[in-house]
């Protein structure tokens, strides 16, 4: 197994190849499989969606679901485009802040020098594996105080700093070799320069993953739209999507697969956009 | 700047203007990062530590009243919460039999995906799926309709066959074999991160090996195995984190459920969650002192010379 991994380029197929299908094929089709549950899923019908045992395939696919949401979405009082705009902004903001916020401090940690570093890097990890749930409260009190109750920043602030995030780009850092950056400042770099030119082209692999990651926390989130907002017309889609298939009415289970595909489908765009990103920088990227 | 780091080790007191220049380059840098941590965690955590310890009434605001004693809120989660112990050991259980095979499968995985395979953008692809699956609503349709799970038959001729272990094991295995898929599908960074790993470890090493007659096998524990050690590491704790802090946690519910009941209260919610924290600090802890990178000169020595040719 781990042989494949040295032979430079075999052009086309060979039979020493057969065993590494038998295990990826498989798996792929169970890794595979939730994405296409799921879209079939939305698509039911009303008996089959009750069916038991669930069916994994959807036999007569129908759009009922998206009409039925589409009708309860006409009936309520804040149109949705109002909803998708304010999760486009919302997720736009957090997402390109908290790559800014983290790469940069990561280039902080990983490569400077200067006091306090590695206490700041444990207070990283401890926020790492804090309860979300214990600083709810707390974080309703600091976002009160400072005023920014039912407005966009109290969707966005919150959820910027990702220790997940600084976490796996500070190790991806600290893979960058130091000679590569000396080797800039001999030819002059600043520090913003080298940030800007070497660091984040270098970590891009690491930027898509934590895109990817500060994407699926704050599109989904549903959190800061129940507790940190108190009028309609800020609360994101997310929010509104969980209102609508929560109902509890018989439709409510096909309305949230339909509403599950819905909002699923922005991830799997994003994730389709960023994956060469994440693969095939690493094998090119200098640190040969 | 960088590289400087060990050099001038005995000039610590005497702060040049480089250095205090340095510095300032890197609080600029990280001055966004604090502020937020700042605002939005450590006031926010030192906050639920003062709640612990104290009862709150929320009429007109926020009201603090006296406890009887300092660590009343701690002492009667012990006393009044039956299922957190046992819902704490579980969990630590599946974590410790979760771990390992999360890991192994990543690892497997990403080796298989780092050769030169047809289709391999394709099942590239498919395998950090997982990914975008294992957080939000799909997860939640997924599990709510049983997909998650391995059908019913196999699942009861295992509890068979595992009758003869000891009950806590036996539990705990039957629960790991329920959400063995779930497993899977939470791997899907941690593949990522495994192939990264592994596309930086040099080719060369390998022919070299290949040369002086190493097998695959040999050169997977003599080189790759070494190389990955410091991924292994973060992959650990990444899963460690995301186990112990995701939606399908059961301790996660009983926090929050108690959070939100009206005989309970919040501060007792925060007590429980600081013992939780205090938990997963202690596992973390010895995740790290098991993969840490042992100071392995060959290796470091392979490294650098590959490093700077």
């Amino acid at each position: 197994m781990a042989i494949s991994g040295i032979k430079v380029n075999p052009t086309k197929f060979n039979k020493n190849q057969i065993p590494l299908y038998l295990y990826l094929v498989p798996l792929a089709v169970v890794m595979g499989a939730p994405i296409i549950y799921i879209i079939g899923h939305a698509f039911k019908p009303m008996d089959e969606l009750y069916a038991f045992p669930p069916k994994f395939f959807v036999s007569h696919p129908s759009l009922i679901n998206f009409q039925n949401l589409a009708q309860t979405a006409a009936g309520s009082s804040v149109p949705i485009s109002r909803y998708i705009f304010n999760s486009l902004v919302v997720t736009v903001a957090v997402v390109v802040l908290s790559i800014l916020i983290s790469t940069m401090a990561g280039f902080a940690l990983s490569k400077m020098n200067f006091k306090m570093k590695n206490t700041i890097m444990e207070i990283n990890n401890v926020a790492l594996m804090f309860v979300a749930t214990a600083v709810v409260i707390p974080r309703y009190l600091t976002i009160s105080f400072t005023g920014i109750l039912d407005t966009w920043f109290a969707h966005i602030l919150p959820l910027i700093a990702m220790p997940v995030c600084l976490f796996l780009i500070k190790q991806f850092m600290d893979g960058i070799p130091n000679s590569l950056i000396e080797a800039a400042q001999l030819e002059g770099a600043g520090s913003f320069t080298i940030y800007r030119k070497i660091i984040l082209p270098m970590v891009k692999p690491a930027i898509a993953t934590g895109a990817i990651l500060a994407f699926q926390a704050v599109w989904n989130n549903v959190e800061t739209s129940n507790l940190f907002t108190s009028t309609e017309s800020i609360r994101t889609l997310a929010f509104y999507m969980n209102t609508l298939s929560g109902v509890g009415t018989v439709q409510g289970q096909g309305m949230a697969a339909a509403a599950a595909l819905i909002m699923f489908l922005p991830n799997l765009l994003l994730f389709i956009i960023m994956q060469s990103n994440v693969m095939n920088t690493m094998a090119h990227s200098g640190l040969k | 700047m960088a590289g400087k780091k060990n050099k001038n080790p005995h000039d610590k007191h005497h702060l040049s203007r480089r250095t205090l220049r340095e510095w300032m380059y890197g609080y600029i840098f990280i001055a966004p990062w604090i502020v937020g941590v700042c605002i939005f965690f450590i006031y926010a955590m030192v906050q639920s530590l003062r709640f612990s310890f104290s009862k709150i009434v929320f009429v007109n605001g926020i009201t603090f009243q006296p406890l009887n004693y300092l660590w009343e809120n701690y002492a009667s989660v012990f006393v009044n919460e039956v299922n957190f112990p046992t819902t704490l050991g579980s969990f630590t259980m599946g974590l410790v039999l979760q771990l390992p095979i999360i890991i192994a499968f990543s690892l497997i995985i990403a080796l298989l995906l780092n050769g030169n395979i047809k289709f391999r953008s394709g099942f590239r692809m498919i395998f950090f799926l997982p990914v975008i699956i294992a957080t939000g609503p799909v997860m939640n349709q997924l599990t709510a309709q049983g997909v998650a799970s391995v059908p019913m038959m196999s699942a009861a001729s295992l509890a068979n066959l595992l009758g003869m272990l000891p009950d806590f094991l036996a539990n705990a295995l039957t629960e790991l074999f329920n959400s063995l898929i779930l497993i899977l599908w939470n791997s899907g960074i941690q593949i990522l991160i495994f192939l990264s790993g592994l596309q930086k470890v040099s080719r060369v090493m390998y022919e070299a090996a290949k040369i002086d007659g190493a097998s695959g096998w040999e050169s997977f524990w003599k080189i790759t195995l070494p190389n990955v050690r410091s991924i292994i590491l973060l992959n650990a704790v990444y899963t460690v984190v995301t186990l112990a802090t995701g939606g399908t946690n059961a301790i996660i519910d009983l926090i929050y459920n108690a959070t939100y009941t009206a005989t309970k209260g919040y501060s007792y919610g925060m007590a429980m969650s600081w013992i939780y924290t205090a938990i997963i600090a202690v596992i973390l802890l010895i995740v790290f002192l098991l993969f840490k990178e042992k100071s392995d000169r060959h290796v470091k020595y392979e490294q650098k010379r590959v490093t700077l040719r």
